[in-house]
């Protein structure tokens, strides 16, 4: 397509799964409404949840999951070595996700629990700029395709590519949903960054934080929040560890 | 500007058939429990209604004001579409007619001022414009809750900017109908005149009324006492505790600072500008191309908030938009509400003017 | 059931364009249309620098041409449809209906999808924005004009103005102030404005290497190579805030008075007309009573500089 005198045309998108569930790929190929408009933006050049073709020579990878496995470290070096962008695709990507629940416990109980005694090479789950540069986030746990489309358009035409910066309480007070506190509920709504529509509190399912934390934070006056209200902050704890997105936080808290 | 008022009675079941009919015949938003915290108690939120045994008439108050409805949280400002590197652009100002039913005197008041802001300023905002005219309003009185504090904001009676407006005189409502539609519409229903126990009715609810504010916050001279107390510590100590949420923004009924958002559509055929309703506590609020940020401080911010709201801006004649109606205190998880800021600051005030002024029975 | 009796009748607002009366301030401008933007095509792209660059523009509608007034110092809300809208200060001449001037740098998302269009584009401007320079106050007094860097692109419709009018003014002083030779933008006009407008120049630049002749320093260093009447003096003060701060605490030592010294603030206006509250600072709309400014005024804002 040609805008404004300058060409805009599609992209060549790599997808690959790392330790994660492969739901956050299939978010791609969700929302009908708007599938095949999507589809015509990008070309796929390797994505076995949709094609069996494999090329090598796409410009943008999604890369979803976290890191659990050395061999898994090579793998990505080489899809960063070959993308132009590379991004981080759902919160395993982003922060370690549920994988990283497993890091609390000494890894060979972790898989004595899991895998019964059989033999597993396994590493603590680590969030995939820690091991190469990233370009894009893109939190949530699963992503949710709305964004990633409004990402995707963005790349495709250079435009603004930017997550909302405020916490998800915003999208929540909009839907006029009742707030989760005042039914006696903790919430990581007010620390946690918008973007998904408050699609949990608005089910009545407090906020994990999927997407991280939003910027710029105030964290003691959230922890404050949670004993004022009179709620356990062990349980605090427990769901801002959950998909590993405030592991700065926690460990200050800790120092 | 007042228009001349026609006053009439009516009993209460007469009421709710009319309510019935007019919310049948349009599309209506009114009171409605959506929900029981903790405590039991209900929540009510101004939602779309169907028939008039959906509406809680005698609801206490909504977590969320009706704002949104003339000003929506998400509003297309305009859309393009392209060809062959050119492009149409095109605005609509599309609003059809709906009935608010149901507002308090604060929440018609607060609308009172949106139309200052959006139709009596410079530059006339003709998508508020198009919903302003197209939205019919029934105001109710009601009996104030612990924590309101209107009153202090003289914002707890309403002369205009409604259609009709309802008080509440024991068996039935005591109508002040402003608007020729709709007293073309109780013309088909059972009202009569007020007789002279009404008027004494009438007197006696507004007394009660004025008299029960068990809140008040003492706004005389507070916007140069703002100016004054602008690098004032307290801005620190309370921003220290805002979360900034953007909560108090998103249910305040007078709140309208807005971010103006474009998009490419995903067929890439077109694109979209939209305006979107912000908060002056979100920390990019005041960020400009290039990063910096004007207000990097959420007691900066929250300071910014309590600024427009209590000394007003100079475009819009310095006017207080607090209406008073404490929403923002009570859906604050920080328990940051104007009450305690407004005091605190005048304590502030008070010590330091008592550190300077040397006293006079020292002698 | 729905009955028609009962129906509130609605009021349609699309059938004619929304154009209203512009407010006072806007003297030239009789009619405004604000939501709609004026389709202009990008006639030619001139580099200026590494990072700036000077738009020309033309409204395509003949009689819109028309409509488009401005005074020196307004802005006006530029879009590139798709990619979004940003404030950018007119830099072109009041008199020039043909083209309207703007000077931009690639700063944030919208600048950037600019300087990737190619002459020919269709884009859109709504406006003209906000206060200007008070021009006719200025007349038979000697104006010195001071910039900063970028501070060049409000200043270059004063400028015109000036050359415009020329006889109305005294002695008419430009001075320049840059971090290096390269930011000395439009030094393609230097002598033209020197020699036809009768402007007497000086520049400075902060960093140089040995091929830059002129003087090195800040701009306040400037104020030593000349005297003037401060008594019949007008300032206009463009650049970074930090710069006019300086600048305009030294033109007060020298005897200008705070009123006569005019300032242009920057913020990210999102609107242009006084409502999203973007651009506040104080209790003061930059794009309402500013982006100009006297300096009086400025200094009684709360969180200006």
């Amino acid at each position: 397509m040609k805008h404004l005198g300058f060409n805009i045309g599609k992209v060549k998108i790599g997808s690959f799964d790392f330790t994660c569930c492969e739901g956050c790929q299939l978010q791609l190929a969700n929302r009908e409404s708007t599938l095949p408009d999507f589809l015509a933006l990008i070309d796929v050049r390797n994505f076995r949840e949709i094609s069996s073709e494999r090329f090598d020579d796409y410009d943008i990878a999604l890369v979803e999951g976290s890191v659990t496995r050395s061999d898994e470290i090579e793998r990505l070096k080489k899809i960063r070595a070959q993308a132009k962008v590379l991004v981080a695709f759902g919160s395993c990507a982003c922060f370690g996700g549920v994988n990283s629940l497993k890091n609390g416990i000494p890894q060979e109980e972790a898989v004595r629990e899991v895998y019964d005694g059989k033999t597993i090479e396994t590493m603590p789950s680590t969030r995939i700029a820690d091991i190469v540069s990233v370009d894009y986030c893109i939190p949530g746990c699963p992503v949710s395709k709305e964004e990633v489309e409004r990402i995707l358009v963005g790349m495709v035409t250079r435009s603004l590519v930017s997550l909302p910066k405020y916490p998800v309480c915003v999208e929540c007070k909009q839907r006029l949903n009742i707030c989760l506190f005042d039914l006696g509920q903790l919430c990581l709504g007010p620390v946690t960054r918008a973007g998904c529509d408050a699609v949990c509190p608005t089910g009545r399912t407090a906020c994990l934080g999927c997407r991280g934390p939003a910027e710029d934070i105030n964290f003691p006056s959230f922890e404050q929040l949670v004993r004022d209200k009179k709620l356990s902050s062990s349980e605090m704890r427990e769901m801002l560890g959950f998909y590993n997105g405030f592991a700065d936080y926690l460990e200050h808290e800790k120092s | 500007m007042e228009k001349p008022m026609i006053y009439k009675v009516i009993s209460k079941p007469e009421f709710k058939s009319f309510i019935d009919t007019l919310v049948k015949s349009n599309t209506a938003y009114g009171p409605k429990a959506v929900d029981t915290d903790r405590l039991g108690n209900p929540v009510y939120q101004f939602m779309h209604v169907q028939g008039a045994d959906e509406i809680a008439f005698d609801y206490t108050v909504t977590h969320s004001s009706a704002k949104h409805l003339l000003l929506p949280f998400r509003d297309e400002l305009s859309h393009y579409s392209f060809r062959d590197g050119d492009w149409d652009q095109e605005v609509r100002y599309d609003a059809p007619p709906i009935v608010l039913i149901g507002l308090r005197p604060c929440d018609i008041n607060a609308i009172n001022i949106l139309d200052d802001v959006m139709l009596h300023g410079p530059y006339p905002s003709p998508y508020y414009l198009a919903r302003r005219k197209n939205t019919f309003i029934i105001g109710m009185d009601h009996l104030p809750l612990a924590d309101c504090f209107c009153k202090s904001m003289n914002r707890h009676t309403v002369n205009h900017g409604f259609n009709l407006f309802c008080s509440d005189i024991g068996d039935r409502y005591y109508l002040a109908i402003n608007s020729a539609n709709a007293f073309s519409f109780l013309k088909e229903f059972r009202i009569e005149d007020p007789s002279y126990e009404d008027n004494c009715n009438l007197i006696e609810r507004r007394k009660s009324i004025k008299n029960s504010f068990a809140t008040t916050v003492e706004v005389t001279g507070l916007p140069v006492f703002l100016d004054i107390e602008f690098d004032s510590p307290i801005w620190q100590k309370w921003g220290d505790k805002c979360l900034s949420c953007g909560s108090c923004a998103m249910v305040c009924p007078t709140c309208y600072c807005y971010s103006v958002e474009e998009r490419f559509d995903i067929d890439l055929k077109g694109s979209t500008r939209q305006n979107h309703l912000y908060s002056c506590n979100l920390v990019d609020f005041a960020q400009v191309a290039g990063g910096h940020n004007f207000r990097p401080r959420n007691g900066d911010r929250l300071k910014y908030r309590y600024y427009h709201h209590y000394r007003g801006f100079a475009a819009n004649d310095n006017q207080q938009i607090c209406v008073g109606c404490n929403r923002c205190g009570r859906a604050c998880l920080a328990d940051i509400n104007p009450k305690d800021v407004i005091n605190d600051l005048r304590l502030e005030r008070e010590s330091c003017m008592t550190c300077v002024l040397p006293s006079p029975d020292k002698t | 059931m729905h009955d028609m009796r009962f129906t509130i009748p609605g009021q349609d607002l699309n059938r004619e364009p929304f154009a209203f009366k512009a407010p006072d301030f806007q003297k030239k401008c009789e009619v405004m249309i604000t939501d709609r933007g004026y389709k202009c095509r990008i006639t030619n792209i001139v580099p200026l620098s590494d990072n700036e660059r000077l738009f020309l523009l033309r409204i395509v509608d003949p009689v819109e041409r028309e409509m488009f007034n401005f005074r020196p110092g307004q802005f006006l809300m530029l879009e590139v449809p798709g990619y979004g809208e940003a404030p950018i200060s007119i830099s072109s001449s009041t008199s020039n209906h043909e083209f309207i001037e703007l000077c931009i740098r690639r700063a944030g998302h919208v600048t950037s999808a600019l300087f990737e269009t190619r002459q020919g584009a269709m884009v859109s401007i709504r406006g003209p924005f906000g206060t200007s320079f008070p021009m006719e106050l200025m007349e038979g007094k000697n104006v010195l004009m001071v910039v900063g860097g970028l501070g060049i692109a409000p200043m270059r419709a004063p400028l015109f103005w000036i050359g415009n009018h020329r006889d109305r003014y005294l002695d008419v002083r430009l001075l320049f102030g840059a971090k290096d030779p390269s930011q000395l933008l439009f030094d393609y006009q230097f002598e033209g404005w020197q020699r036809v407008s009768n402007v007497k120049m000086h520049t400075i630049v902060e960093h140089a290497d040995e091929s830059w002749k002129g003087r090195k320093g800040l701009i306040t260093a400037l104020f030593d190579e000349f005297t003037f009447d401060a008594k019949e003096t007008y300032a206009i003060v463009c650049g970074p805030p930090v710069m006019f701060k300086f600048v305009c605490h030294h033109l007060d030592l020298m005897g200008i008075p705070m009123n006569r010294m005019f300032v242009s603030l920057e913020r990210r206006m999102h609107c242009g007309m006084g409502k999203c509250c973007r651009c506040m600072v104080g209790s003061t709309f930059t794009c309402l009573d500013g982006p100009v400014f006297d300096y009086w005024s400025v200094l009684n804002l709360k969180e200006a500089i």
